[in-house]
């Protein structure tokens, strides 16, 4: 499993030149074609009362994000890559899952696009939406808030969260596919504390045993491919673990599997990829489990 | 018999306005919006000439003009590139894909920068077309 093709989805304002930059590690893990992707929102040239279709507005808009790509594009032909790029009107969704499909990317990379609240408690967010409708992994590329400045390198020591989903070990695989890129990962699972409330230590002992032995064998899956991997238990909230370890261990991104699906519950309160997508600082990449 | 003259862009917009200058200048268009359907129409049309853009979705038009160069039976259909993107990158684009191990391929017949004078265009179409 490699990235041969990214779809890079911007709004321009999320998303710059830079954190496109720094995605050219994957070139060690085979990347050659990158698809920018802009997105006009419909509302912003829809009917107007009294002005009709804003054909004008959409022209300068498509022309505005042209020059962007095309000063993007240059810079990667030259490195000797492949790109091409779409400019359309629509919404954000389903363009981005369609332009996905049709090119057949390996992965689409997007920056956090927040919704009203009322709208996220109804449809989730933006990328949860994408997450449940794809069967690529998604990577929210952030700002690392602290310092206003892109990582130059998010791909280079990953903080792994697992449970024991099929889509956990998917992400094992996924990361084990980019041993080329990756040179040291951080396995954590977070257990919750209610799951430790036992009678005995030997209780809390079992757990910690057990999930260490799970997280050893998918370092192992980590170290064959030459990847440095320790594994490491949490107990607590899971987001705020997951963050706190990699905050500890000076991760440069957190990988997680999802389904993307979400309860009831985790519409009103956010799921863990979701939380994470909204909340943590770094660069979050959540692959799905297999179709 | 009219010359067929293929246009590969993604863009409606310049495909229209292309394609009017053609006919009008006596010529047929062929149409494709990305280098992959380029390729096909190059196949299936015969064209005389070939105008292509460079950044388009799916194959961008370095990689559809590299296939046009080093296929035998397409390298001596003439190209005019008419894109946004500059000649410099489109001839630095090439050299880098010839350093990685592909072969060498010509400079395009002619370069123009978008946006292009009907006149202008018309003048090289039929500098190209025999």
């Amino acid at each position: 499993m490699g990235i041969r093709k990214m779809l890079f989805v911007t709004e321009f304002e999320e998303l710059w030149f830079d954190a496109l930059q720094s995605l050219m590690d994957l070139r060690k893990a085979g990347l050659n074609h990158v698809v920018f992707l802009h997105v006009i929102d419909r509302d912003e040239v829809a009917m107007h009362r009294g002005k009709g279709y804003l054909k004008d507005e959409e022209i300068k808009l498509k022309e505005i994000a042209n020059v962007r790509f095309i000063d993007w594009a240059e810079s990667l032909f030259e490195q000797g890559m492949e790109a091409g790029a779409h400019i359309v009107v629509g919404k954000f969704i389903p363009k981005t899952i369609d332009i996905a499909e049709d090119e057949g990317v390996d992965l689409i990379v997007t920056g956090y696009h927040k919704q009203g609240r009322v709208q996220e408690l109804y449809a989730g967010s933006q990328i949860m939406e994408i997450i449940r409708s794809t069967s690529k992994p998604v990577m929210v590329h952030k700002y690392m808030l602290d310092s206003g400045k892109i990582n130059e390198h998010p791909f280079e020591k990953p903080l792994l969260a697992v449970d024991w989903s099929p889509a956990s070990k998917k992400a094992v695989k996924f990361i084990a596919g980019l041993k080329n890129v990756v040179k040291e990962v951080q396995v954590v699972h977070v257990a919750s504390e209610k799951s430790v409330k036992g009678d005995s230590a030997m209780d809390v002992q079992k757990i910690r045993k057990e999930s260490r032995q799970k997280m050893e064998e998918m370092c192992a899956i980590l170290r064959a491919e030459g990847i440095k991997a320790e594994e490491h238990l949490y107990i607590g909230n899971t987001v705020e673990q997951i963050e706190k370890a990699a905050h500890e261990r000076q991760a440069t991104m957190i990988v997680a599997g999802t389904s993307g699906r979400e309860s009831l519950k985790e519409k009103f309160l956010g799921s863990v990829p979701r939380q994470l997508a909204e909340k943590s600082v770094y660069p979050t990449l959540f692959v799905p489990p297999d179709e | 018999m009219s010359k067929n003259i293929l246009l590969v862009d993604d863009d409606a917009d310049i495909r229209t306005f292309v394609v009017t200058v053609i006919k009008e200048n006596g010529f047929t268009p062929l149409m494709a919006k990305n280098g992959e359907e380029g390729i096909e129409k190059v196949k299936s049309g015969n064209p005389d000439l070939i105008i292509l853009d460079v950044l388009m979705p799916k194959q961008s038009g370095i990689k559809m003009y590299r296939e046009l160069k080093t296929n035998g039976s397409f390298k001596d259909i003439p190209v005019i590139i008419l894109s946004g993107i500059s000649k410099r990158v489109f001839l630095h684009s090439q050299e880098a894909l010839t350093e990685f191990g592909g072969k060498n391929v010509p400079e395009p017949e002619a370069y123009i920068e978008k946006p292009v004078e009907p006149e202008e265009l018309a003048e090289i179409i039929k500098k190209y077309v025999k």
